[in-house]
Protein backbone atom coordinates (compact mmCIF):
# COMPACT_ATOMS: atom_id res chain seq x y z
CA UNK A 1 0.00 0.00 0.00
CA UNK A 2 1.30 3.47 -0.86
CA UNK A 3 2.35 5.59 2.09
CA UNK A 4 0.24 8.69 2.58
CA UNK A 5 1.93 12.04 3.10
CA UNK A 6 -1.35 13.87 3.70
CA UNK A 7 -4.69 12.57 4.96
CA UNK A 8 -7.50 15.08 5.48
CA UNK A 9 -10.93 13.99 6.67
CA UNK A 10 -13.92 16.32 6.83
CA UNK A 11 -11.81 19.44 7.27
CA UNK A 12 -13.93 22.52 7.85
CA UNK A 13 -12.86 26.05 8.59
CA UNK A 14 -15.09 28.97 9.51
CA UNK A 15 -13.70 32.48 9.82
CA UNK A 16 -15.55 34.77 12.18
CA UNK A 17 -14.95 38.49 11.78
CA UNK A 18 -16.33 41.25 13.96
CA UNK A 19 -16.99 44.80 12.87
CA UNK A 20 -18.60 47.89 14.26
CA UNK A 21 -17.69 50.10 17.22
CA UNK A 22 -18.70 47.46 19.75
CA UNK A 23 -17.54 44.59 17.47
CA UNK A 24 -21.14 43.40 17.48
CA UNK A 25 -21.50 42.87 13.71
CA UNK A 26 -20.43 39.27 13.30
CA UNK A 27 -19.74 37.75 9.90
CA UNK A 28 -19.14 34.02 9.46
CA UNK A 29 -17.36 32.82 6.34
CA UNK A 30 -17.20 29.12 5.60
CA UNK A 31 -13.85 28.77 3.85
CA UNK A 32 -13.72 24.96 3.89
CA UNK A 33 -16.79 22.70 4.05
CA UNK A 34 -15.66 19.16 4.71
CA UNK A 35 -12.54 18.55 2.65
CA UNK A 36 -11.32 14.97 2.24
CA UNK A 37 -7.92 14.49 0.65
CA UNK A 38 -5.18 11.88 0.32
CA UNK A 39 -1.74 12.77 -0.99
CA UNK A 40 0.73 9.98 -1.58
CA UNK A 41 4.34 10.28 -0.45
CA UNK A 42 6.67 11.38 -3.25
CA UNK A 43 4.01 12.79 -5.57
CA UNK A 44 3.29 16.31 -6.76
CA UNK A 45 -0.29 17.02 -5.81
CA UNK A 46 -1.95 20.10 -7.25
CA UNK A 47 -4.82 22.03 -5.76
CA UNK A 48 -6.77 24.13 -8.24
CA UNK A 49 -9.59 26.50 -7.58
CA UNK A 50 -10.84 30.04 -8.15
CA UNK A 51 -9.92 32.94 -5.87
CA UNK A 52 -11.57 32.50 -2.50
CA UNK A 53 -12.11 28.75 -3.00
CA UNK A 54 -10.18 27.94 0.18
CA UNK A 55 -6.83 26.84 -1.31
CA UNK A 56 -4.64 29.00 0.94
CA UNK A 57 -6.78 28.17 3.97
CA UNK A 58 -6.30 24.44 3.35
CA UNK A 59 -2.57 24.94 2.75
CA UNK A 60 -2.26 26.84 6.03
CA UNK A 61 -4.17 24.17 7.95
CA UNK A 62 -2.00 21.41 6.54
CA UNK A 63 1.16 23.40 7.27
CA UNK A 64 0.10 23.99 10.92
CA UNK A 65 -0.48 27.75 10.54
CA UNK A 66 -4.21 27.54 11.09
CA UNK A 67 -6.48 25.28 13.11
CA UNK A 68 -9.42 23.59 11.42
CA UNK A 69 -12.85 24.30 12.90
CA UNK A 70 -13.79 20.63 12.39
CA UNK A 71 -12.31 17.46 10.99
CA UNK A 72 -8.80 16.12 11.19
CA UNK A 73 -5.69 16.23 9.08
CA UNK A 74 -2.47 14.29 9.26
CA UNK A 75 0.75 15.16 7.50
CA UNK A 76 3.56 12.56 7.48
CA UNK A 77 1.36 10.59 9.88
CA UNK A 78 1.28 13.41 12.45
CA UNK A 79 -1.83 15.32 13.51
CA UNK A 80 -1.50 18.94 12.34
CA UNK A 81 -3.22 20.34 15.42
CA UNK A 82 -1.83 18.10 18.19
CA UNK A 83 1.63 17.27 16.87
CA UNK A 84 2.61 20.51 15.13
CA UNK A 85 5.89 20.82 17.04
CA UNK A 86 7.06 17.43 15.75
CA UNK A 87 5.81 18.13 12.27
CA UNK A 88 7.22 21.60 11.63
CA UNK A 89 10.90 20.62 11.32
CA UNK A 90 9.89 18.09 8.64
CA UNK A 91 7.80 20.37 6.43
CA UNK A 92 8.42 23.49 4.37
CA UNK A 93 6.00 26.22 3.39
CA UNK A 94 6.36 28.76 0.59
CA UNK A 95 3.63 31.38 0.62
CA UNK A 96 5.51 33.72 -1.70
CA UNK A 97 4.67 37.30 -2.56
CA UNK A 98 6.35 40.60 -1.84
CA UNK A 99 6.09 40.21 1.94
CA UNK A 100 7.52 37.61 4.30
CA UNK A 101 11.19 38.62 4.03
CA UNK A 102 13.47 41.03 5.89
CA UNK A 103 13.95 43.53 3.09
CA UNK A 104 16.72 45.60 4.65
CA UNK A 105 19.08 42.69 5.09
CA UNK A 106 20.64 40.37 2.52
CA UNK A 107 19.19 37.14 1.19
CA UNK A 108 22.01 35.24 2.90
CA UNK A 109 21.17 36.82 6.27
CA UNK A 110 17.47 36.03 5.79
CA UNK A 111 18.42 32.40 5.19
CA UNK A 112 20.83 32.32 8.17
CA UNK A 113 18.04 33.51 10.43
CA UNK A 114 15.52 30.94 9.25
CA UNK A 115 18.17 28.18 9.23
CA UNK A 116 18.60 28.81 12.95
CA UNK A 117 14.85 28.93 13.54
CA UNK A 118 14.58 25.52 11.83
CA UNK A 119 17.47 24.07 13.81
CA UNK A 120 19.78 23.49 10.83
CA UNK A 121 23.06 22.29 12.44
CA UNK A 122 25.64 25.09 12.70
CA UNK A 123 28.29 23.00 10.97
CA UNK A 124 26.04 22.55 7.92
CA UNK A 125 24.37 25.94 7.85
CA UNK A 126 26.65 27.89 5.48
CA UNK A 127 26.98 24.94 3.11
CA UNK A 128 23.19 24.48 2.99
CA UNK A 129 22.63 28.19 2.38
CA UNK A 130 25.14 28.14 -0.47
CA UNK A 131 23.50 25.03 -1.90
CA UNK A 132 19.95 26.42 -1.91
CA UNK A 133 21.07 29.80 -3.23
CA UNK A 134 22.77 27.98 -6.06
CA UNK A 135 19.73 25.81 -6.64
CA UNK A 136 17.36 28.77 -7.00
CA UNK A 137 19.89 30.84 -8.98
CA UNK A 138 20.48 33.61 -6.45
CA UNK A 139 24.13 32.92 -5.65
CA UNK A 140 25.43 36.10 -7.31
CA UNK A 141 22.98 38.38 -5.56
CA UNK A 142 23.03 36.58 -2.21
CA UNK A 143 24.69 39.46 -0.39
CA UNK A 144 22.46 42.20 -1.78
CA UNK A 145 19.65 43.60 0.32
CA UNK A 146 16.33 41.94 -0.45
CA UNK A 147 14.72 45.36 -1.04
CA UNK A 148 16.80 45.56 -4.23
CA UNK A 149 15.34 42.28 -5.49
CA UNK A 150 12.74 41.96 -8.23
CA UNK A 151 9.48 40.17 -7.50
CA UNK A 152 10.81 37.05 -9.18
CA UNK A 153 14.01 37.06 -7.12
CA UNK A 154 11.95 37.40 -3.93
CA UNK A 155 9.87 34.44 -5.02
CA UNK A 156 13.05 32.41 -5.50
CA UNK A 157 14.25 33.45 -2.06
CA UNK A 158 10.95 32.29 -0.54
CA UNK A 159 11.54 28.96 -2.26
CA UNK A 160 15.13 28.79 -0.99
CA UNK A 161 13.88 29.37 2.55
CA UNK A 162 11.27 26.65 2.12
CA UNK A 163 13.83 23.96 1.20
CA UNK A 164 16.71 25.13 3.42
CA UNK A 165 16.01 22.62 6.18
CA UNK A 166 15.51 19.78 3.68
CA UNK A 167 11.83 19.09 4.40
CA UNK A 168 10.13 15.82 3.56
CA UNK A 169 7.04 17.65 2.35
CA UNK A 170 6.83 21.10 0.79
CA UNK A 171 3.71 23.25 0.53
CA UNK A 172 3.87 25.73 -2.34
CA UNK A 173 1.19 28.39 -2.64
CA UNK A 174 1.30 29.64 -6.25
CA UNK A 175 5.06 29.22 -6.58
CA UNK A 176 5.46 30.76 -10.04
CA UNK A 177 3.17 33.75 -9.65
CA UNK A 178 4.94 36.93 -10.74
CA UNK A 179 7.83 35.08 -12.33
CA UNK A 180 8.93 35.70 -15.92
CA UNK A 181 8.56 32.67 -18.23
CA UNK A 182 12.23 31.68 -17.90
CA UNK A 183 12.22 31.87 -14.09
CA UNK A 184 8.89 30.04 -13.96
CA UNK A 185 10.31 27.26 -16.09
CA UNK A 186 13.38 27.06 -13.82
CA UNK A 187 11.12 26.89 -10.79
CA UNK A 188 9.12 24.04 -12.30
CA UNK A 189 12.40 22.25 -13.03
CA UNK A 190 13.43 22.78 -9.42
CA UNK A 191 10.10 21.37 -8.19
CA UNK A 192 10.57 18.26 -10.34
CA UNK A 193 14.11 17.96 -8.96
CA UNK A 194 12.81 18.05 -5.40
CA UNK A 195 10.43 15.19 -6.15
CA UNK A 196 13.35 13.20 -7.57
CA UNK A 197 15.05 13.79 -4.21
CA UNK A 198 12.02 12.22 -2.50
CA UNK A 199 10.17 15.38 -1.39
CA UNK A 200 6.37 15.32 -1.54
CA UNK A 201 4.98 18.51 -3.09
CA UNK A 202 1.57 20.02 -2.39
CA UNK A 203 1.05 22.98 -4.65
CA UNK A 204 -1.71 25.43 -5.40
CA UNK A 205 -1.76 27.18 -8.73
CA UNK A 206 -3.96 29.11 -11.10
CA UNK A 207 -1.93 28.04 -14.12
CA UNK A 208 -3.55 25.03 -15.77
CA UNK A 209 -0.57 24.22 -17.98
CA UNK A 210 1.63 24.25 -14.89
CA UNK A 211 -0.67 21.85 -13.06
CA UNK A 212 -0.89 19.63 -16.13
CA UNK A 213 2.88 19.66 -16.60
CA UNK A 214 3.85 19.09 -12.96
CA UNK A 215 1.17 17.29 -11.03
CA UNK A 216 0.70 13.56 -10.74
CA UNK A 217 -2.76 14.11 -9.27
CA UNK A 218 -5.02 17.10 -8.79
CA UNK A 219 -7.95 18.25 -6.76
CA UNK A 220 -10.32 21.03 -7.74
CA UNK A 221 -11.64 23.07 -4.86
CA UNK A 222 -14.54 25.46 -5.17
CA UNK A 223 -16.57 27.19 -2.48
CA UNK A 224 -14.70 25.19 0.16
CA UNK A 225 -15.50 21.78 -1.32
CA UNK A 226 -13.45 19.35 -3.39
CA UNK A 227 -15.44 18.81 -6.59
CA UNK A 228 -12.94 16.63 -8.39
CA UNK A 229 -9.86 14.66 -7.42
CA UNK A 230 -7.83 12.46 -9.74
CA UNK A 231 -5.11 12.40 -12.39
CA UNK A 232 -5.57 14.77 -15.33
CA UNK A 233 -6.91 11.85 -17.40
CA UNK A 234 -9.20 10.84 -14.55
CA UNK A 235 -10.55 14.36 -14.26
CA UNK A 236 -11.19 14.48 -18.01
CA UNK A 237 -13.22 11.32 -17.68
CA UNK A 238 -15.04 12.84 -14.72
CA UNK A 239 -16.28 15.77 -16.81
CA UNK A 240 -17.24 13.63 -19.75
CA UNK A 241 -14.23 12.53 -21.77
CA UNK A 242 -10.93 13.54 -23.29
CA UNK A 243 -12.28 14.71 -26.67
CA UNK A 244 -14.08 17.97 -27.21
CA UNK A 245 -15.89 19.37 -30.23
CA UNK A 246 -16.37 23.10 -30.58
CA UNK A 247 -19.30 24.12 -32.79
CA UNK A 248 -19.66 27.79 -33.69
CA UNK A 249 -22.41 29.57 -35.58
CA UNK A 250 -24.80 32.56 -35.52
CA UNK A 251 -27.28 31.03 -33.11
CA UNK A 252 -28.87 27.57 -32.88
CA UNK A 253 -32.44 26.45 -32.38
CA UNK A 254 -33.28 24.67 -29.10
CA UNK A 255 -34.29 21.63 -31.13
CA UNK A 256 -30.85 21.56 -32.76
CA UNK A 257 -29.12 21.65 -29.37
CA UNK A 258 -31.38 18.84 -28.14
CA UNK A 259 -30.51 16.82 -31.23
CA UNK A 260 -26.81 17.35 -30.58
CA UNK A 261 -27.27 16.11 -27.03
CA UNK A 262 -28.81 12.91 -28.37
CA UNK A 263 -25.82 12.16 -30.64
CA UNK A 264 -23.87 9.06 -29.56
CA UNK A 265 -21.02 9.74 -27.11
CA UNK A 266 -22.02 13.33 -26.21
CA UNK A 267 -21.86 13.66 -22.43
CA UNK A 268 -22.26 17.36 -21.96
CA UNK A 269 -22.88 20.59 -23.91
CA UNK A 270 -21.78 24.01 -22.70
CA UNK A 271 -22.82 27.13 -24.60
CA UNK A 272 -21.00 30.45 -24.62
CA UNK A 273 -21.71 33.64 -26.54
CA UNK A 274 -18.97 35.50 -28.41
CA UNK A 275 -20.62 38.66 -29.71
CA UNK A 276 -23.08 37.56 -32.44
CA UNK A 277 -21.67 34.04 -32.51
CA UNK A 278 -22.56 31.16 -30.25
CA UNK A 279 -20.13 28.40 -29.33
CA UNK A 280 -21.37 24.98 -28.27
CA UNK A 281 -18.71 22.88 -26.57
CA UNK A 282 -19.50 19.17 -26.78
CA UNK A 283 -17.67 16.91 -24.32
CA UNK A 284 -17.34 13.43 -25.83
CA UNK A 285 -17.24 10.22 -23.85
CA UNK A 286 -16.18 8.01 -26.73
CA UNK A 287 -14.51 8.34 -30.12
CA UNK A 288 -17.58 7.29 -32.15
CA UNK A 289 -18.94 10.76 -32.93
CA UNK A 290 -17.34 12.33 -36.01
CA UNK A 291 -17.22 15.96 -37.10
CA UNK A 292 -19.13 15.05 -40.27
CA UNK A 293 -22.12 13.86 -38.23
CA UNK A 294 -22.35 17.22 -36.50
CA UNK A 295 -22.02 19.09 -39.79
CA UNK A 296 -24.79 16.95 -41.26
CA UNK A 297 -27.10 17.70 -38.35
CA UNK A 298 -26.49 21.46 -38.59
CA UNK A 299 -26.38 21.73 -42.40
CA UNK A 300 -28.76 24.70 -42.39
CA UNK A 301 -25.90 26.87 -41.00
CA UNK A 302 -23.57 27.76 -43.89
CA UNK A 303 -21.31 29.76 -41.57
CA UNK A 304 -20.78 26.77 -39.25
CA UNK A 305 -17.30 25.91 -37.95
CA UNK A 306 -16.57 22.65 -36.15
CA UNK A 307 -13.23 21.91 -34.46
CA UNK A 308 -12.11 18.82 -32.64
CA UNK A 309 -9.47 18.93 -29.93
CA UNK A 310 -8.37 17.16 -26.77
CA UNK A 311 -10.22 18.23 -23.61
CA UNK A 312 -7.83 20.55 -21.78
CA UNK A 313 -7.38 20.80 -18.04
CA UNK A 314 -8.88 24.27 -18.34
CA UNK A 315 -12.07 22.72 -19.80
CA UNK A 316 -12.14 20.28 -16.93
CA UNK A 317 -11.56 23.04 -14.42
CA UNK A 318 -14.29 25.27 -15.85
CA UNK A 319 -16.73 22.37 -15.98
CA UNK A 320 -16.05 21.44 -12.37
CA UNK A 321 -15.97 24.96 -10.97
CA UNK A 322 -19.07 26.04 -12.86
CA UNK A 323 -20.37 29.34 -11.55
CA UNK A 324 -17.96 29.18 -8.62
CA UNK A 325 -15.30 30.97 -10.64
CA UNK B 1 11.23 15.09 16.59
CA UNK B 2 10.92 18.52 18.20
CA UNK B 3 13.68 21.12 18.34
CA UNK B 4 16.26 20.61 21.10
CA UNK B 5 16.64 23.16 23.89
CA UNK B 6 20.07 24.20 22.61
CA UNK B 7 18.64 24.74 19.12
CA UNK B 8 15.92 26.94 20.64
CA UNK B 9 18.51 29.11 22.40
CA UNK B 10 20.45 29.31 19.15
CA UNK B 11 17.26 30.65 17.58
CA UNK B 12 17.22 33.34 20.30
CA UNK B 13 20.75 34.32 19.31
CA UNK B 14 19.64 34.41 15.68
CA UNK B 15 16.86 36.80 16.72
CA UNK B 16 19.44 39.05 18.41
CA UNK B 17 21.48 39.00 15.23
CA UNK B 18 18.61 39.76 12.82
CA UNK B 19 17.43 42.56 15.17
CA UNK B 20 20.93 44.05 15.15
CA UNK B 21 21.16 43.84 11.36
CA UNK B 22 17.77 45.47 10.94
CA UNK B 23 18.72 48.17 13.44
CA UNK B 24 21.97 48.96 11.66
CA UNK B 25 20.27 48.97 8.26
CA UNK B 26 17.56 51.43 9.26
CA UNK B 27 18.65 54.97 10.18
CA UNK B 28 15.30 55.73 11.86
CA UNK B 29 16.47 53.83 14.97
CA UNK B 30 19.23 56.39 15.52
CA UNK B 31 16.60 58.82 16.83
CA UNK B 32 15.26 56.82 19.79
CA UNK B 33 18.53 55.07 20.57
CA UNK B 34 21.17 57.79 20.13
CA UNK B 35 19.60 61.22 19.74
CA UNK B 36 16.68 60.98 22.19
CA UNK B 37 18.94 60.05 25.15
CA UNK B 38 21.03 63.19 24.56
CA UNK B 39 17.87 65.33 24.61
CA UNK B 40 16.40 63.47 27.61
CA UNK B 41 19.72 63.90 29.49
CA UNK B 42 19.94 67.62 28.85
CA UNK B 43 16.26 68.27 29.65
CA UNK B 44 16.44 66.25 32.87
CA UNK B 45 19.64 67.99 33.90
CA UNK B 46 18.02 71.43 33.51
CA UNK B 47 14.77 70.23 35.12
CA UNK B 48 16.40 68.90 38.26
CA UNK B 49 19.20 71.49 38.55
CA UNK B 50 19.09 73.20 41.90
CA UNK B 51 16.94 70.51 43.57
CA UNK B 52 19.47 69.51 46.19
CA UNK B 53 22.99 68.18 45.96
CA UNK B 54 21.96 64.89 44.32
CA UNK B 55 20.05 66.41 41.44
CA UNK B 56 22.47 64.92 38.87
CA UNK B 57 21.61 61.38 40.03
CA UNK B 58 17.89 62.16 39.72
CA UNK B 59 18.57 63.45 36.22
CA UNK B 60 20.57 60.37 35.20
CA UNK B 61 18.02 57.94 36.62
CA UNK B 62 15.03 59.83 35.21
CA UNK B 63 16.33 60.39 31.70
CA UNK B 64 18.21 57.10 31.62
CA UNK B 65 15.13 55.11 32.52
CA UNK B 66 12.98 57.02 30.04
CA UNK B 67 15.43 56.19 27.33
CA UNK B 68 15.74 52.56 28.36
CA UNK B 69 11.99 52.24 28.74
CA UNK B 70 11.51 53.35 25.16
CA UNK B 71 14.09 50.99 23.74
CA UNK B 72 13.56 47.96 25.92
CA UNK B 73 9.85 47.89 26.33
CA UNK B 74 8.48 49.83 23.39
CA UNK B 75 11.09 48.33 21.07
CA UNK B 76 10.26 44.79 22.13
CA UNK B 77 6.60 45.20 21.30
CA UNK B 78 7.37 47.07 18.13
CA UNK B 79 9.71 44.30 16.93
CA UNK B 80 6.74 41.92 16.72
CA UNK B 81 4.66 44.69 15.15
CA UNK B 82 7.33 44.98 12.47
CA UNK B 83 7.23 41.22 11.91
CA UNK B 84 3.52 41.65 11.21
CA UNK B 85 4.20 44.57 8.87
CA UNK B 86 6.93 42.72 6.93
CA UNK B 87 4.85 39.55 6.76
CA UNK B 88 7.64 37.67 8.54
CA UNK B 89 5.50 36.79 11.57
CA UNK B 90 3.76 34.03 9.62
CA UNK B 91 6.93 32.12 8.53
CA UNK B 92 8.46 32.74 11.96
CA UNK B 93 5.45 31.19 13.71
CA UNK B 94 5.48 28.31 11.23
CA UNK B 95 9.11 27.52 12.12
CA UNK B 96 9.68 24.86 14.80
CA UNK B 97 11.16 27.34 17.31
CA UNK B 98 8.51 28.52 19.82
CA UNK B 99 7.99 32.24 19.26
CA UNK B 100 8.85 33.02 22.89
CA UNK B 101 12.52 32.19 22.12
CA UNK B 102 12.46 34.59 19.17
CA UNK B 103 11.03 37.30 21.37
CA UNK B 104 13.66 36.68 24.04
CA UNK B 105 16.29 37.36 21.38
CA UNK B 106 14.50 40.49 20.20
CA UNK B 107 14.14 41.76 23.77
CA UNK B 108 17.83 41.06 24.46
CA UNK B 109 18.81 43.24 21.55
CA UNK B 110 16.48 45.99 22.72
CA UNK B 111 17.95 45.73 26.22
CA UNK B 112 21.40 46.24 24.73
CA UNK B 113 20.31 49.33 22.79
CA UNK B 114 18.50 50.55 25.92
CA UNK B 115 21.73 50.23 27.87
CA UNK B 116 23.54 52.23 25.21
CA UNK B 117 20.84 54.90 25.60
CA UNK B 118 21.30 54.84 29.38
CA UNK B 119 25.06 55.19 28.96
CA UNK B 120 24.58 58.17 26.65
CA UNK B 121 22.34 59.86 29.24
CA UNK B 122 24.97 59.20 31.89
CA UNK B 123 27.67 60.72 29.70
CA UNK B 124 25.59 63.79 28.85
CA UNK B 125 24.67 64.52 32.49
CA UNK B 126 28.24 63.98 33.69
CA UNK B 127 29.50 66.32 30.99
CA UNK B 128 26.88 68.97 31.85
CA UNK B 129 27.52 68.55 35.58
CA UNK B 130 31.28 68.68 35.20
CA UNK B 131 31.80 65.77 37.61
CA UNK B 132 30.82 62.14 38.19
CA UNK B 133 28.07 61.98 40.84
CA UNK B 134 28.91 59.58 43.68
CA UNK B 135 26.44 56.77 44.41
CA UNK B 136 25.61 55.76 47.95
CA UNK B 137 25.97 52.01 47.29
CA UNK B 138 27.63 51.46 43.89
CA UNK B 139 27.81 47.64 44.07
CA UNK B 140 24.18 47.27 45.14
CA UNK B 141 23.19 49.82 42.52
CA UNK B 142 24.84 47.84 39.71
CA UNK B 143 23.18 44.59 40.81
CA UNK B 144 19.77 46.18 41.13
CA UNK B 145 20.26 48.02 37.86
CA UNK B 146 20.65 44.68 36.11
CA UNK B 147 17.41 43.58 37.75
CA UNK B 148 15.64 46.76 36.57
CA UNK B 149 16.59 45.78 33.04
CA UNK B 150 15.04 42.34 33.61
CA UNK B 151 11.87 43.93 34.99
CA UNK B 152 11.59 46.16 31.92
CA UNK B 153 12.20 43.16 29.67
CA UNK B 154 9.44 41.21 31.48
CA UNK B 155 6.94 43.95 30.67
CA UNK B 156 8.36 44.09 27.13
CA UNK B 157 7.68 40.40 26.57
CA UNK B 158 4.07 40.84 27.67
CA UNK B 159 3.72 43.73 25.21
CA UNK B 160 5.26 41.62 22.45
CA UNK B 161 2.64 38.95 23.13
CA UNK B 162 -0.10 41.53 22.53
CA UNK B 163 1.44 42.34 19.16
CA UNK B 164 1.20 38.69 18.18
CA UNK B 165 -2.36 38.57 19.54
CA UNK B 166 -3.70 41.58 17.69
CA UNK B 167 -2.57 43.95 15.01
CA UNK B 168 -4.08 46.78 17.07
CA UNK B 169 -1.52 46.38 19.88
CA UNK B 170 0.39 49.43 18.62
CA UNK B 171 -2.65 51.56 19.36
CA UNK B 172 -2.70 50.43 22.99
CA UNK B 173 1.06 50.77 23.38
CA UNK B 174 1.15 54.26 21.88
CA UNK B 175 -1.49 55.39 24.36
CA UNK B 176 0.32 53.74 27.22
CA UNK B 177 3.87 54.76 26.48
CA UNK B 178 3.80 58.31 27.80
CA UNK B 179 1.45 57.54 30.66
CA UNK B 180 3.87 54.81 31.73
CA UNK B 181 6.84 57.18 31.58
CA UNK B 182 5.26 59.16 34.36
CA UNK B 183 3.24 56.40 36.01
CA UNK B 184 6.16 54.07 36.67
CA UNK B 185 8.24 56.87 38.15
CA UNK B 186 10.79 56.93 35.36
CA UNK B 187 10.98 60.71 35.27
CA UNK B 188 9.77 61.64 38.76
CA UNK B 189 9.49 59.50 41.88
CA UNK B 190 5.95 58.12 42.01
CA UNK B 191 5.48 59.58 45.51
CA UNK B 192 5.40 63.02 43.92
CA UNK B 193 2.38 62.04 41.84
CA UNK B 194 -1.27 62.21 43.04
CA UNK B 195 -2.11 59.30 45.33
CA UNK B 196 -4.70 57.84 42.96
CA UNK B 197 -1.97 57.09 40.41
CA UNK B 198 -0.04 54.92 42.89
CA UNK B 199 -2.03 51.67 42.55
CA UNK B 200 -1.64 51.81 38.75
CA UNK B 201 2.06 52.49 39.07
CA UNK B 202 2.53 49.64 41.54
CA UNK B 203 1.23 47.17 39.01
CA UNK B 204 4.45 47.63 37.03
CA UNK B 205 7.75 46.08 38.19
CA UNK B 206 9.91 49.08 37.18
CA UNK B 207 8.02 51.29 39.71
CA UNK B 208 9.25 49.15 42.62
CA UNK B 209 12.69 48.57 41.17
CA UNK B 210 13.28 52.23 40.37
CA UNK B 211 12.32 53.35 43.85
CA UNK B 212 14.72 50.78 45.32
CA UNK B 213 17.39 51.97 42.92
CA UNK B 214 17.01 55.53 44.17
CA UNK B 215 17.42 54.30 47.77
CA UNK B 216 20.73 52.76 46.75
CA UNK B 217 21.91 55.77 44.77
CA UNK B 218 20.83 58.79 46.82
CA UNK B 219 21.72 59.31 50.49
CA UNK B 220 18.64 60.20 52.56
CA UNK B 221 16.20 59.41 49.71
CA UNK B 222 12.56 59.30 50.85
CA UNK B 223 10.53 57.18 48.47
CA UNK B 224 7.59 54.95 49.32
CA UNK B 225 6.82 54.94 53.03
CA UNK B 226 7.65 51.25 53.36
CA UNK B 227 11.34 51.77 52.46
CA UNK B 228 14.00 49.87 50.52
CA UNK B 229 13.44 46.18 51.38
CA UNK B 230 9.71 46.05 50.63
CA UNK B 231 10.54 47.92 47.41
CA UNK B 232 13.01 45.20 46.50
CA UNK B 233 10.56 42.43 47.42
CA UNK B 234 7.84 44.14 45.37
CA UNK B 235 10.19 44.41 42.40
CA UNK B 236 11.03 40.71 42.54
CA UNK B 237 7.41 39.68 43.03
CA UNK B 238 5.98 41.82 40.22
CA UNK B 239 8.77 40.84 37.82
CA UNK B 240 8.11 37.19 38.61
CA UNK B 241 4.41 37.73 37.99
CA UNK B 242 5.11 39.46 34.64
CA UNK B 243 7.47 36.68 33.52
CA UNK B 244 4.84 34.10 34.47
CA UNK B 245 2.17 36.10 32.62
CA UNK B 246 4.49 36.39 29.60
CA UNK B 247 5.06 32.62 29.47
CA UNK B 248 1.36 31.83 29.85
CA UNK B 249 0.20 34.56 27.51
CA UNK B 250 2.65 33.42 24.84
CA UNK B 251 1.46 29.84 24.94
CA UNK B 252 -2.15 31.00 24.70
CA UNK B 253 -1.41 33.62 22.07
CA UNK B 254 0.35 31.10 19.83
CA UNK B 255 -2.76 28.92 20.02
CA UNK B 256 -5.07 31.92 19.56
CA UNK B 257 -3.39 33.10 16.35
CA UNK B 258 -3.78 29.61 14.90
CA UNK B 259 -7.49 29.84 15.67
CA UNK B 260 -7.95 33.37 14.32
CA UNK B 261 -5.53 33.11 11.41
CA UNK B 262 -4.79 36.81 11.06
CA UNK B 263 -1.00 36.91 11.49
CA UNK B 264 -0.59 37.89 7.87
CA UNK B 265 -2.67 41.04 8.47
CA UNK B 266 -1.12 44.35 9.39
Amino acid sequence: MTELAIEARGVERVFVSRKGFFLNEITRTEALRGVDLNVEAGEIFGLLGPNGAGKTTLTKILSTLLLPSKGEAKVLGLDVTKEAAKLRPRMGLVLGGERGLYNRVSARENLRYFADLYGVPVAEREHRIQKVLDRVGLIESADRRVEEYSRGMKQKLHLARGILHEPEILFLDEPTIGLDPKSARETRKLIRGLVTDGVTIFLTTHYMFEAEELCHRLAVLTKGRVVGRDTVAGLRALVGGDRTLEVEGYGFEDAEVEALKRLPGVSKIVSEEFGPRLRLTLRLRTGELRVDAVRALLNSHPELTVRERQTSLEDVYLDLVGDGS
Amino acid sequence: MTLSRSARWRASLAAVRISALQFLADPQWLIPSMIAPVIFGLVAFELFRGLGQYFAIYAILGAGMMSMWGQTLYGSGWATGQDREFGTLEPTLQAPTPYLYVILGRVTWNVLTGLIGGAIVYGVVVLANGSVPALQNPAGFVLLFAFVILSLAAVGIVFAAFYVYTRYAGFIQNIGEFAFYVGTGCMFPVVLLPFWTNPIALAFPPTWALDALRYLAIPGYQGFAWGFWPDLAGAFATTGIYLAIAGTVFRRVERHVLEIGDVQDY
